[in-house]
């Protein structure tokens, strides 16, 4: 004799909640077909003349490649100043939105100005540092600086508030000051995190220093739109190719410094 | 004997959540280059006690009157009526605070974490930078010489075992120079042979050195063995504070009930249900108590 046995039943206000859930996605998808212009049929339609235009980036033009490479280091020098300056900055900053760490009448001024710089775009911030400080990597690296120090900041703040507090009382009970506490029980503990968040974010600012050329802003972009708008596809080729493998290339040594410091 | 207790509290009070006291006025005085066991169950108020008396939990307001509800280390202010002086740093340096999770910072090395010591004492700045001369980082050595893991200075704090950790966090204080060491449970978290080592070494500190040492312990065995006097809590209150020699086995027992197995591990109780006599013999203490404290 086999027993029988009763499935375990969803309630009915669980399952209610379920189907909710995925017919909720379905009409978000559906309501934003139109605004998002979505025409998939025109990939299949259109392929013959898809291939005309991607036949034109072969074979790439690396006759320019001296001025491609030199450019690109310029790109990698703005992600390394912006994002330095940004470390520096975030260090402090990152104490300072830190609710462990200090009171909430400045722990909440300095989180929202962090707000602020991580809720506009380094594009954006491109386009007016070129404004103040004219055409050139100089606006790049500000751009670069005051977004990274937004996110950054976030980033260390909630390192610091997850620390463990003993250590911290331990040399609060010394007679140390604040200062002390920060320097000697708060950073030893978030520093791995921190280096970790800090080379993270360096890999995406080289990322975003590829396209800072197209408002001015310096580095490999400007050749990019240039090349792009002359319809000269075989040197856009040569770039995007030297944009990946550079991009590759410091991203494995930013993960290779991350597993020596984690 | 100074004029001044080393330590002095005065009707303290204190409550986390609103019904229940961890700390129901509690007074008592300590005299300078004693060594005090503080005994009690979990949950008695002995941590809590003795955080207070460092300045690191204000105790409830109580009244205004200011020579009410207050601390005072070594002729020294550190709260009163709820609030903690501007200036606790200054008394903080000269208490030394032992904690039972050792509470070094891992990431350093020994070294360092003893060179912490003198932060209340040196330049702020210099503190900040962890600039440390090096006579003050020989001196360290020195501290750690003495409580016997020289020889592990260069290691990572989070390498060590927990007495040798321990250890380090004495050295610390021997360094910080502090005239009184409060230890919350230092043996708690450790084996028995490691209990031994640092409960020798703070009495050595004690006899040597004439620093006045308070330590909190669960086992009355090691309270007898290491401290002449004994003040132990139960709820918040203290239960008996005098001779370390008067706590024998019966005695526990009706002051601790069902608790008192806590307390003296490793020998078998049977406590009788004595609910009444318990009681009386409470009060009773409760009385020599606050005799002995106004003493």
């Amino acid at each position: 004799m086999s027993t029988t046995f009763t499935l375990p039943q969803r309630p009915f206000k669980q399952s209610l909640a379920y189907y909710l859930g995925w017919g909720a996605l379905l009409a978000l998808l559906t309501l934003s077909w139109e605004g998002a212009d979505m025409r998939p049929g025109e990939l299949i339609r259109d392929s013959a003349n898809m291939a005309k235009f991607l036949s034109g980036f072969f074979p790439p033009s690396f006759t320019e490649w001296r001025m491609y490479a030199n450019e690109m280091l310029i790109t990698v020098e703005v992600a390394v100043w912006g994002s330095f300056l940004a470390v520096v900055c975030s260090i402090p900053l990152g104490i300072l939105c830190a609710e462990n760490m200090v009171p909430w009448w400045i722990c909440q001024p300095v989180r929202r100005l962090m707000d602020a710089c991580r809720a506009i775009n380094d594009m954006v911030f491109a386009m007016l540092f070129v404004v103040a400080v004219g055409l050139g990597p100089f606006a790049g690296v500000l751009a670069l600086w005051i977004n990274t120090m937004g996110t950054l900041a976030k980033l260390f703040s909630e390192a610091v508030e997850a620390v463990d507090p003993r250590p911290v009382e331990g040399v609060r009970a010394t007679g140390a000051n604040w200062l002390h506490e920060v320097v000697f029980g708060v950073i030893p503990q978030v520093m791995p995190l921190w280096i970790s968040y800090s080379l993270y974010r360096f890999e995406a600012n080289v990322r975003a220093a590829t396209v800072l050329g197209i408002v001015g802003a310096g580095g490999i972009g400007q050749s990019l739109w240039e090349n792009i708008r002359g319809f000269n596809y075989a040197d856009t080729a040569a770039i995007l190719i030297i944009i990946i493998v550079s991009v590759s290339m410091i991203d494995a040594l930013s993960q290779f410094l991350r597993k020596k410091f984690v | 004997m100074l004029d001044s207790p080393a330590i002095s509290v005065n009707r303290l009070s204190k409550s986390f959540c609103r019904d229940k006291k961890a700390l129901n006025d509690v007074s008592l005085s300590i005299a300078d280059g004693e060594m005090v066991a503080l005994i009690g169950a979990s949950g008695s108020g002995k941590s809590t006690l003795l955080r207070h008396i460092d300045g690191l939990v204000q105790g409830n307001k109580g009244s205004s009157d200011h020579r009410l509800c207050c601390i005072d280390v070594l002729g020294r202010r550190v709260q009163s009526c709820g609030k903690i002086r501007r200036d606790v740093r200054r008394t903080r340096a000269d208490i030394g605070f032992i904690f039972q999770q050792f509470n070094l910072v891992g990431r350093l090395s020994v070294l360092t974490n003893v060179c912490m010591g003198f932060l209340g004492r040196i330049p702020a700045w210099r503190g900040a930078g962890a600039l440390f001369t090096r006579d003050e980082k020989l001196q360290a050595m020195e501290a750690l010489n003495r409580v016997g893991i020289a020889d592990l200075a260069g290691q990572r704090a989070s390498t060590l075992s927990g007495g040798q950790q321990q250890r380090a966090a004495i050295a610390r204080t021997l360094v910080q120079r502090a005239k009184i060491i409060l230890a919350d449970e230092p043996i708690a978290s450790l084996d028995p042979a490691s209990s031994t080592r640092v409960m020798e070494t703070l009495s050595e500190i004690n006899r040597l050195d004439g620093i006045t040492v308070v330590v909190s312990l669960h086992q009355v065995d090691y309270a007898t063995k290491y401290c002449p006097r004994t003040i132990a809590m139960r709820d918040g209150e203290i239960a008996f504070d005098g001779l370390s020699d008067k706590l024998s086995h019966d005695f526990l027992v009706k002051l601790y009930g069902s608790d008192s197995e806590e307390l003296i591990l490793g020998r078998k109780l049977h406590p009788k249900p004595l609910p009444d006599a318990a009681q009386q013999v409470h009060k009773l203490m409760k009385h020599e108590a606050l005799t002995h404290a106004a003493v």
